[in-house]
């Protein structure tokens, strides 16, 4: 195992090798975030109340925000499999000895952590600033350890889609697909909450949910039983996962053509 | 001991054929065409441990795909292999901790850190103790001469300066066999010397067989005792080196340069010559048929010797004949 915290590791160190790329790219919340602001503050004076299914607006915010930084920082784990395979380079990443599977489960939580980190911030200064506070400070924490298993469970299914790629080498579509779904499912653009209770019913039964919505909702509403549920829902869906993962992935390696050279 | 042995081995590819253009695209879409591409067509051959053996063909020849195979990476579709004692795509991680690979076209090393946060990371990876792989990145730092170089992030060195580094990472965990697919493709003369050098030296001193595959002649010469020559999936030829030359480098090349001006249709019995300058010569001649002994007491006799040289013909020149006489020979 420590192998793979080594791993985490470099890939930490790797991923500041160039730092006005990393906070250039996590500009982007900046303009995310302040269109949402306008959006719901439309939404909610429309309604003519503070508060909608459980959320005032600034909860709404501030749940957005930490969305937004789950996705903007989850790493694009199926395109660098994808890309490993169409350039051949993925050779080396097998004949190591170190699982293949825990290998990328370990670079890619090496590289989310600043950006997220980076996302995190900038995101809390501007939501902060628009909104106020953010509503409870065990909030933060909680979120925290959710967002571990949020990703965890990005990498699976991630890595579900670039395990494809050793079949049909680009993956781009399926990447596209999975993103939509996180965004709709995932409740990225649109809080759960809003949705019609059957759909709601629906999304949170998905992985998708446990992703996104799960952690910040918890944000926003920090109570230790939501906090629980959360991580169990979590948990099962990684279990199942993991299991499909593994059991893909011994059936592709076999499939595997390595292109150039 | 063997350290590799290989029977009837076999890999074939299916790619997708379509036709120009887009009205092609179109129609591979609902009736896509598949190709078999016979990548390896019943390679069988053996290797010592601490052998120094070369893997020679031109591009697409299969070389790489065989490399690949006997690391594990990739599941051949007949045949048997054992390297090490271990059927590589069966036994891949057992066998990643036996041997060291370097894929000439490929970075191992991380492209934005230092090479030495590689070389720790590997003796993680390859599960060293601290204390070791400290003693061997000083060993090998000085067998490479890349003292200067570890502290550079990767992206900043010359190709030269990190393929003697990524060579270097390969043999971190003190390997058995290292298999180098290409270590000197787009190397200058000089970094091709010095990446071969170290090679040379740790094969000699660890007693590390090395499989090289390369379709430079050169490296050969160099490095190999042994020549397994590869086309289109099969072996064309294979032997050691020194028989390889023996075999095939009968033909000399001759350069002679006289006191006197030479005549314009300068001819001797036996040679054939190449170029005639206002003193000098060219010729070759073939040592089956006319001895050496006699192409110089024939050249002498023909006026006062300044200058003689005598050459071999450059080994990819045999090396294409070796191609030629295999295509005429189906």
């Amino acid at each position: 195992m420590k192998k793979y915290w080594h791993l985490f590791k470099v890939q930490l160190i790797n991923s500041l090798a160039y730092p006005g790329e990393l906070i250039g790219r996590s500009l982007v919340i900046f303009p995310f975030m302040w269109i949402f602001y306008q959006l719901w503050k439309v939404t909610f004076a429309a309604n003519g109340s503070t508060e909608i299914n459980g959320l005032t607006f600034p909860m709404t915010l501030w749940y957005l925000m930490i969305a937004e930084t789950i996705e903007l920082s989850r790493p694009r784990l199926a395109n660098t499999i994808s890309e490993a395979v169409k350039d051949g380079s993925i050779a080396y990443t097998l004949n190591k000895p170190y699982n293949f599977l825990l290998y990328h489960f370990s670079t890619s939580m090496g590289e989310t952590i600043f950006r997220a980190l980076v996302n995190a911030l900038l995101g809390s200064a501007l939501v902060w600033w628009l909104v106020g506070a953010p509503p409870s400070l065990l909030g933060w924490p909680l979120t925290l350890l959710t967002m571990l298993g949020a990703w965890t469970l990005n990498f699976c299914l991630s890595a579900f889609i670039g395990l494809a790629a050793f079949i049909v080498e680009d993956t781009s579509a399926f990447q596209w697909i999975y993103q939509k779904m996180a965004f709709i499912l995932g409740g990225l653009l649109i809080p759960l909450d809003f949705y019609p209770e059957w759909l709601q019913a629906i999304a949170k039964a998905l992985p998708f949910a446990s992703m996104t919505y799960g952690p910040a909702r918890l944000f926003v509403s920090p109570t230790i039983p939501a906090f629980l549920s959360t991580l169990a829902m979590q948990a099962i869906w990684i279990l199942v996962l993991a299991i499909l993962l593994t059991i893909t992935y011994r059936r592709n390696i076999s499939h595997l053509a390595l292109n150039g050279g | 001991m063997t350290a590799i042995s290989v029977s009837n081995l076999q890999k074939t590819f299916q790619t997708k054929r379509k036709a120009a253009g887009l009205g092609g695209s179109v129609r591979a879409l609902f009736q896509p065409e598949y190709a078999t591409v016979e990548a390896v067509r019943g390679l069988s051959f053996e290797m010592e441990q601490g052998e120094l053996l070369g893997f020679i063909g031109p591009n697409g020849a299969g070389k790489s795909t065989t490399i690949k195979i006997l690391t594990g990476i990739l599941h051949p579709n007949g045949g048997q292999a054992s390297v090490l004692g271990f059927t590589p795509w069966k036994e891949r991680q057992k066998l990643a901790f036996q041997i060291g690979t370097v894929f000439g076209q490929r970075p191992q090393l991380w492209y934005h850190l230092p090479a030495i946060d590689t070389f720790t990371l590997f003796g993680k990876i390859y599960e060293l103790d601290d204390a070791f792989t400290k003693k061997r990145i000083a060993f090998l730092t000085e067998a490479f001469e890349i003292g200067d170089l570890l502290e550079t992030p990767v992206r900043k060195l010359s190709l030269g300066q990190r393929m003697r580094c990524e060579v270097a990472a390969s043999l971190l965990h003190k390997p058995k066999l290292l298999l180098l697919d290409e270590p000197s493709i787009g190397l200058d003369v000089v970094a091709k010397q010095h990446i071969r050098d170290a090679i040379r030296t740790m094969s000699a001193e660890e007693g590390v067989g090395v499989l090289l595959t390369s379709h430079d002649a050169s490296d050969l010469e160099a490095l190999c005792h042994r020549v397994i020559i590869v086309n289109h999936g099969q072996i064309v030829y294979q032997d050691k080196v020194s028989n390889l030359k023996r075999k095939f480098l009968t033909r000399k090349l001759v350069e002679v340069r006289y006191a006197e001006e030479v005549a314009k249709n300068f001819a001797l019995e036996g040679m054939e010559t190449l170029k005639t300058g206002r003193y000098g010569v060219k010729l070759t001649f073939d040592t089956r048929q006319t001895p050496a002994d006699a192409v110089l007491s024939r050249l002498s006799s023909a006026g006062t010797l300044v200058d003689i040289t005598i050459s071999d013909p450059p080994l990819e020149e045999v090396i294409a004949m070796i191609y030629e006489q295999a295509r005429e020979e189906k």
